[in-house]
Parts: C-alpha cells; sequence; structure tokens
C-alpha cells in the first residue's frame, strides 16, 4: 500500500472528529482493533475480516451454544454479558466465567468442529460477532497471509492458555501434595 | 429473562412473515417459471467457475481482473464452439444429400442382411422368418426420408452445382437412383405420391419471419438473466450466504452455517465432478474415433455431443452412440489408424468405441471422480429425467439429475446437522 493510501486511511479511520460526527455507535472495525486477538492487524486486514463477521442480537436467557454441540464459529462480544458455564456432577450449572465487551470465546471453533468443552449463555442484551471456520479456510487459500497470521494468533492464544492451564494444574498438584502430607502428619500425630 | 408473551408474540410475527413470504415466493415462481431454466444454469456456470476464480486470486489477481479474464475466456469459448456448431450444421441442401445416404446405406443393409434384390424380390430365410415383421418399419424409416418433387428438384439442382466433384456427384447419383431400384415399400410411394398430388397450402411469408423474430426476441429476454445470474453469483463475496444466515433464529445460528459450507461444497464437488467425467467420456471417444478413422472433425462433433449428452443418465450414452452411428453409416472413406478396421466395420468400431467410453466410465470416471454422490436409485433417474423432460423439455431432461442430487443433498445435510446440533433425535 502506498504512503499516501495508509496516511489517507489513518486519517479516514482514526480520525476522532470523524468518529464524533459519525455518532458513538462503535462499528464492527472498532470492535475488531480493540480486541488483542487483531491488535497488530492493518486497517485492511480488518476491513476483510469484519466482511466475513456476523453480527448477531441475543436477548438474555438464550444459549449462543450448548456443551457437545459442534463448533462451527468464534465469537467476540461486541456489546453485552456473556456466561461460560458447565455441567457439575449433581446436574447444577458451574460458571466458569463472564465474557464482557471485548472478550473473545469459542476460538478453538476455528481449528476444528470438536465439540464445544462449555455452555455459552447470555445474561444481558447482546451483540456478538462471530467469524465462521470456513470462512478462514477461505482465507487460507484466498488470501493467505491474512489467514496464516489469525491461525499464529489462533495458536498463541492456545499454548497461552495450555501455559495457564498447566501452571493452575501445578499449582493444585502442589496445594494436593501440601493437604496429603498434611493429613499424613494428622495420621501420625 | 425472556419475556414469553414477547415470545409468543415474535412466534407469531415470524411464523406469518414466513407464510406470507413461502407464498410470495410460489406465486412468484409461477409467474417467472420461464427464468428458472437461465437462472439455474447460470448458477450451475458459476459453481463451475469458482475454482478458477480462486486459482486466479491465489495467483495475486484481483477479484475484477480475475472475472474479467474468466468472461472474456468463456465469451471465447461460446463464440468458438458456437462458429463451429454453425458450420458443422448442414444446409437444407446437404440435408437432402444425408437423407439419400442414409436411406441408401439402411435400405441397402437392410437388403443384404435378407438376402433380397429389391423390396418385392424374394430373399433368404431371415426374410422368410422376419421379413414380413421387419417391412413395417422400414416402410416407415422410407416414409420419413424420402423426399418430394419439390426436394427432389432442390436436390438435383445442388447436385448440379459446383458444390461437387465429379466423382462425388456421380456416386450420389448413382445411390439415387439405386434407391428407385430397390422398389419402395408401399408407404413410401404413397407419400410421394401424396404430396405430390396435392399443392401444398399458401404460406403466409410476412407473417413467418415476424413471428420468428417475436420469438427470438421473447426467448433472448429469458436467457439475458443467465450472464447475469452468472455474474452475480461469481461476484459474490458471502453476501448471499450472508443474507440466509441473517435471517435464521439464533438457535439455528451455527448450523445455518455449517449446513450452508457442506451444502455448497457437496453441490460444486458434484457439478464440477460431472463436467469432469462428462469431459472424460468425450475423451474417450474422440480418442477411439480418430483411432477407427474418423475424421477429426467428426471425431471432435461426436465426441463433444456424446461428451454434453452423458450427463442424461440412460439416454446419454445412446445419444454419443446414435451419433456415432449415424456418422459411420453415411461416412463413404476412413482411414484407420488401427489396421484391421475398415469402412464396413466402422459401425462396430463405433459400438465398440462408446462400450468402452461406457465401461470406463462406469468402472474408473464415476466412481474416482463423482464418489458416492450420485448414487440414485434407478428408478428415480428414470423418473426424474422422464418427469424433466415433460416440464422443461430438452432443458429438463439434462437438468433433472443435477436438480434431485442437489436436494438430496440439502435435505441430507440438514438432517444430519440437525442431530449433531441435538435438535431433533
Amino acid at each position: 500500500m502506498s504512503k499516501a493510501k495508509r496516511l489517507f486511511q489513518d486519517v479516514l479511520w482514526d480520525n476522532k472528529v470523524l468518529k464524533i460526527f459519525a455518532g458513538s455507535k462503535s462499528s464492527v472495525l472498532d470492535v475488531l482493533k480493540s480486541n488483542p486477538m487483531f491488535e497488530d492487524f492493518s486497517n485492511s486486514e480488518l476491513k476483510a475480516i469484519a466482511k466475513i463477521a456476523y453480527e448477531r442480537e441475543y436477548n438474555p436467557g438464550e444459549y449462543v451454544f450448548l456443551m457437545g454441540q459442534p463448533g462451527a464459529a468464534m465469537f467476540i462480544v461486541f456489546k453485552g454479558e456473556i456466561s461460560i458455564q458447565r455441567e457439575g456432577e449433581n446436574g447444577s450449572e458451574i460458571e466458569l466465567t463472564k465474557l464482557k465487551d471485548g472478550e473473545t470465546f469459542g476460538e478453538l471453533a476455528l481449528l476444528d468442529d470438536s465439540p464445544r468443552s462449555a455452555t455459552a449463555y447470555v445474561l444481558k442484551p447482546t451483540k456478538l460477532l462471530a467469524i465462521f471456520r470456513e470462512d478462514l479456510v477461505n482465507f487460507l487459500e484466498v488470501k493467505p497471509e491474512l489467514g496464516g497470521k489469525i491461525v499464529k494468533k489462533l495458536a498463541v492464544i492456545t499454548g497461552y492458555r495450555l501455559r495457564m492451564t498447566n501452571d493452575l494444574l501445578i499449582q493444585k498438584q502442589a496445594e494436593l501434595e501440601k493437604c496429603r502430607e498434611e493429613l499424613l502428619e494428622i495420621k501420625n500425630d | 429473562m425472556i419475556d414469553p408473551s414477547r415470545q409468543l408474540r415474535s412466534r407469531v410475527f415470524y411464523t406469518l412473515l414466513f407464510i406470507f413470504g413461502a407464498l410470495i415466493t410460489i406465486y412468484l415462481l409461477a409467474v417467472l417459471s420461464p427464468l428458472i431454466l437461465p437462472t439455474l444454469i447460470g448458477i450451475l456456470l458459476a459453481y463451475v467457475t469458482k475454482p478458477l476464480l480462486t486459482f486466479l486470486r491465489k495467483k495475486g489477481i484481483n477479484k475484477s481482473l480475475s472475472v474479467t479474464i474468466i468472461i472474456l475466456l468463456f465469451g471465447l469459448a461460446i463464440f468458438g464452439i458456437g462458429k463451429k456448431i454453425y458450420s458443422l450444421i448442414p444446409s437444407s441442401q446437404q440435408q437432402l444429400v444425408i437423407r439419400v445416404q442414409m436411406q441408401n446405406k439402411i435400405d441397402r443393409m437392410y437388403l443384404e442382411l435378407l438376402g433380397k434384390e429389391n423390396f418385392k424380390s424374394k430373399g433368404n430365410f431371415v426374410d422368410e422368418l422376419f421379413g414380413k415383421q421387419m417391412e413395417p418399419l422400414l416402410a416407415s424409416f422410407n416414409d420419413f426420408f424420402s423426399m418430394d418433387k419439390k426436394e427432389a428438384k432442390k436436390f438435383m439442382d445442388y447436385l448440379n452445382s459446383d458444390a461437387f466433384t465429379e466423382n462425388e456427384r456421380s456416386k450420389i447419383l448413382s445411390q439415387y437412383y439405386e434407391l428407385r431400384s430397390f422398389v419402395f415399400p408401399k408407404n413410401a410411394i404413397k407419400k410421394e405420391v401424396k404430396t405430390a398430388d396435392k399443392s401444398p397450402l399458401p404460406k403466409l411469408p410476412s407473417l413467418i419471419p415476424a413471428s420468428k423474430i417475436t420469438q427470438f426476441f421473447s426467448e433472448l429476454s429469458k436467457w439475458i438473466v443467465m450472464p447475469f445470474v452468472f455474474l452475480f453469483v461469481l461476484l459474490d463475496d458471502g453476501e448471499i450466504k450472508k443474507f440466509f444466515v441473517g435471517i435464521m433464529p439464533n438457535r439455528y445460528f451455527e448450523m445455518s452455517l455449517m449446513v450452508f459450507e457442506s451444502v455448497d461444497r457437496a453441490i460444486g464437488k458434484y457439478l464440477r465432478g460431472t463436467i469432469l467425467q462428462s469431459s472424460l467420456v468425450g475423451l474417450v471417444i474422440i480418442i477411439g474415433l480418430l483411432l477407427i478413422g474418423f475424421k477429426p472433425s467428426a471425431a471432435f462433433t461426436i465426441g463433444i455431443v456424446a461428451g454434453i449428452s452423458n450427463a442424461i443418465p440412460f439416454l446419454g450414452p445412446i445419444i454419443g452412440f446414435g451419433a456415432g452411428i449415424l456418422y459411420a453409416m453415411i461416412v463413404e472413406e476412413i482411414t484407420p489408424i488401427i489396421p484391421f478396421i475398415g469402412k464396413d466395420a466402422a459401425v462396430l468400431g463405433v459400438v465398440i468405441v462408446v462400450l468402452i467410453a461406457q465401461f470406463l466410465d462406469n468402472t474408473v470416471f464415476q466412481p474416482y471422480v463423482l464418489g458416492k454422490a450420485v448414487n440414485l436409485h434407478p428408478l428415480v433417474v428414470v423418473l426424474g429425467v422422464t418427469g424433466g423432460s415433460i416440464a422443461f423439455g430438452f432443458w429438463g431432461m439434462f437438468l433433472a439429475i443435477p436438480t434431485i442430487v442437489v436436494f438430496r443433498v440439502i435435505i441430507s445435510t440438514i438432517y444430519k446437522q440437525m442431530k449433531a446440533y441435538q435438535i431433533i433425535y
């Protein structure tokens, strides 16, 4: 992209005055831009992603997806609140986390259609952005650079979550070991 | 929380909207039924071309330029094929010569088989056994091919023109006069006398061309839709899918994405597979016909016809077979690459070539190119092709099986995905 074109685009996209004229309603592009997954993507790349993104509106009490269903899309919270839940041993729902504006969930569905590991439940009137796996596959064919960039980001997120899980596992193992030692001490006493 | 009364209102609203939409769609389909075929063909062409567009875009060519290249290629192909087909269509005078040659060949084969000199003389045992049964068939055949006085005059005038060498002229003339010596069965003679005696009804020359022009323009106005549909589908960047997924309730959102993708992939694969399969059948026939000594122009024409018609189950191979046999019957000279095939064995050669093509189609092309996508029950195929031809003529017959396959893919995919998304058991 030429320098002049980039400058022109940046002026158009980043100009605060233009944003005021456009109103306070944040656009799909803004949501994508504010998402850590797409933070270092150029405007033209974000525009290409915005083109394939689906905007969906949900009412409180609706489910975005249920645990066990095949995953087909990744979701970004445009506006609203989502509860990620899992069924507990006694059948009750355990809330794993709450997601708010700009946060992402269901990313692994962009890699394969393995069943969802949790349920996404809508708490407040919510607007979501969805990116479909097959559109990403199409990107990899037609726009391999952009497709590759997204897949790389997904790998980073997956790696980060794996590290977090490992840390948590180590921490829990240490706690378990501590508990065991304490129990042994009590037994010996 | 979900307000139950609001939910009920929404359900009533969406149900009414759906019924209204369905009624409008049915009405539009009924009113615009002549546009269904051009629209379907436009979509079909776009589907077939999509991989080429993806290929060009992968090479770094932007979308507008890629589409322009595809349209230019299409234009050139249609122009080239159209020109070739136009040049191959015999003029009304050439058709008369072909009629004489065909009639001569078939009558002679018939007489040889029955061991007769002419239709009135006594023949061999085949004549005694089947002669009576075969005669009406031959009579109706001769009735179909025989010329009336006007046509005979036209034929003679054409034969005396500069279009033929002396050798060719005498050959065709001898075939023409030989026909007389066969002594036609009753029907054919009757027809000649009938048409010669009765003066034809006066035609209205001013009205006929006018109606033809009107007919041409009405056909053109229908088919003009096709390139637009083709372009619209080819240029589509997922907007069609977005629209349909957009109107789906949230509950079915992910499922509808999956259904769209699976159906799109399966239909594309099937249509491209069918075209590849037909091309391979056509290619085998072209090579085979060239090997048995057909002229390249004839081999290519018959191969293309056989390849295209191969898309019509059961009937397709017969069309290709018929075209080859007809040519083998009227051909005067062949220069076979395979030594043991002579002019007299040309018909047998065509039979072998078509059988080899069909064998390869059934054992190699269909299983490997199409997979199981086309495994339809033979009864469904027969009913589909017949129904298609009744409803939409030739094109209906041609598109019946792809349409059935497409519907089957849609229904089976929806069923599979609804089960996967725990919507049904």
